[in-house]
């Protein structure tokens, strides 16, 4: 399968002339290497900047809640128009678990569905192929991936540099959309989830000393929250000064108490998009810690966050027969 | 460890029935451990888990969450709450390394003087067995 650009950046043109959308969100050529910058286009000429390639592996739906919301100057009518966004199937979750909590409107986003096959993991990527200044290109070649470098075509296999996220992916298409793109693609087989069976084999003294190796590396730069789609608190515990639930110090203590209160407030709201754990520059395998939260939601509580926009959310409801197994 | 380790459990007892239950126990004259330091809330589903991370960095060796019976809570649907709420904390903190015999849930009416007393005794053995909480607990900084 491949992604037609002409025809994407046509129906981006016609949805950003559109009188009732503001802007639109996508992805746009870095300005070196493998970059994928997102695109912020205000015209229909702006939309010849955008591509969808393996290398888009941002989640765009963060941009919806992080707008500012100024005040509206007096005798000024407020912009209320739409925004347009570019959601592969794992962002589409994300908009959806957003209508859910009423974290945006369904009447003011328009959703540009990008049927994905699947997403490379950059760090792979940079360790075998090293990454220069000269632009480069990817695209979806059947199964594998083509990478374009100086006029060079290079084929990869999939397997090779597919993402850990989307090698665990269920639903390579946007769940929710206005305007779908493409065909959309096919469900592949799921790989086993070893990174979270790893730690659930080992007992819990191991597991306190990998974690306490991995949460000792935090530097407390808040990427992962600030980059989740779902972390859009106005006042957010972890900034908190009063009361303080999470120092400021970083410390081993204060390092595990923010990481646990991070991944818990995700709980039955992960939609497993794996930007936390992409943006660490600790290289903290934060992926573990929602994939772990969500697979017990899952199979414990059979729910699923991001996939109807008309379900409850999964912490603020319940239902009369929930597991109680481990209370006395 | 040593052997004559005596756990600190912080209690997070709701208001209308756990925290009555304690009571009666009192009451009744039963004994039960000391370990247990009692925090009254309106209602269990009022246990922010951030609480429960909270006592444990704050020196708690193990911390017991209590509340009404699924169908008693004054509130008609808090403890439902709280039981989905901290199942997920209870599965999380074990995954990261936190024993789980540190945190416990109970129902305990108002009337389950006994009962409660065999929940504390469960927790502080089990706290015991568990040994002083040294994971994340927040450290002194000695200048």
């Amino acid at each position: 399968m491949k992604m037609d650009l002409e025809q994407l950046r046509k129906t981006a043109a016609e949805v950003v002339s559109r009188d009732d959308v503001k802007y639109l969100v996508g992805w746009k050529q870095g300005t070196y290497g493998y970059r994928v910058a997102p695109g912020f286009i205000e015209d229909a000429a702006g939309a010849a900047e955008l591509i969808f390639s393996p290398l888009c592996t941002a989640n765009l739906a963060t941009y919806l809640t992080l707008v500012e919301q100024l005040p509206v100057p007096r005798g000024e009518e407020p912009d209320d128009r739409k925004a347009a966004l570019m959601v592969k199937g794992c962002d589409s979750r994300a908009v959806t678990q957003l209508l859910v909590e009423k974290g945006i409107e369904r009447d003011d986003v328009v959703i540009i569905g990008c049927p994905c096959p699947g997403v490379i993991d950059a760090d792979l990527l940079a360790e075998k192929y090293p990454e220069t200044e000269d632009l480069a290109e990817m695209k979806w070649d059947g199964e594998d991936f083509l990478l374009v470098r100086d006029g060079e075509e290079t084929k990869i296999a999939r397997d090779e540099l597919l993402a850990e996220k989307c090698r665990l992916c269920r639903y390579p298409n946007p769940v929710i959309s206005d305007i779908m793109l493409d065909q959309e693609v096919e469900t592949w087989e799921l790989a086993e989830d070893e990174g979270v069976q790893e730690i659930e084999g080992k007992d819990i003294d191991e597991r306190t000393d990998y974690w306490a190796e991995q949460f000792e590396k935090c530097i407390r730069c808040y990427s992962c929250r600030n980059v989740c789609p779902l972390c859009y608190c106005q006042d957010c515990v972890l900034d908190r000064l009063n009361p303080t639930w999470v120092n400021r110090s970083v410390n081993f203590s204060e390092n595990t108490a923010f990481n646990i209160a991070r991944a818990f407030h995700l709980a039955g709201r992960c939609i497993e998009c794996g930007e936390c754990e992409r943006v660490c520059p600790a290289n903290i395998p934060l992926g573990k810690l929602n994939r772990k939260l969500a697979r017990e939601v899952r199979d414990k509580y059979g729910f699923e966050p991001g996939v109807d926009p008309e379900a409850e959310p999964f912490q603020a409801s319940f239902k009369p027969d929930d597991p109680e197994d481990f209370i006395l | 460890m040593s052997a004559n380790f005596e756990p600190n459990i912080v209690a997070f007892l709701c208001n209308w029935c756990s925290y009555a239950g304690a009571d009666l126990a009192g009451t009744s004259r039963v004994n039960y451990p000391s370990n247990i330091q009692i925090i009254r809330v309106m209602c269990s589903g009022r246990v922010n888990p951030l609480y429960v991370m909270n006592a444990l960095q704050q020196g708690a060796d193990g911390v017991l969450v209590s509340g009404c019976h699924p169908g008693d809570c004054h509130y008609m649907e808090g403890n439902y709450y709280a039981r989905r709420r901290l199942g997920m904390l209870k599965d999380l903190m074990e995954f990261v390394g936190v024993d789980p015999k540190r945190f416990h849930m109970s129902w305990v009416s108002a009337s389950e003087g006994h009962k409660w007393k065999e929940v504390v005794e469960k927790t502080v053995e089990d706290a015991k067995e568990a040994g002083p909480f040294e994971g994340f607990r927040r450290r002194k900084i000695e200048w």
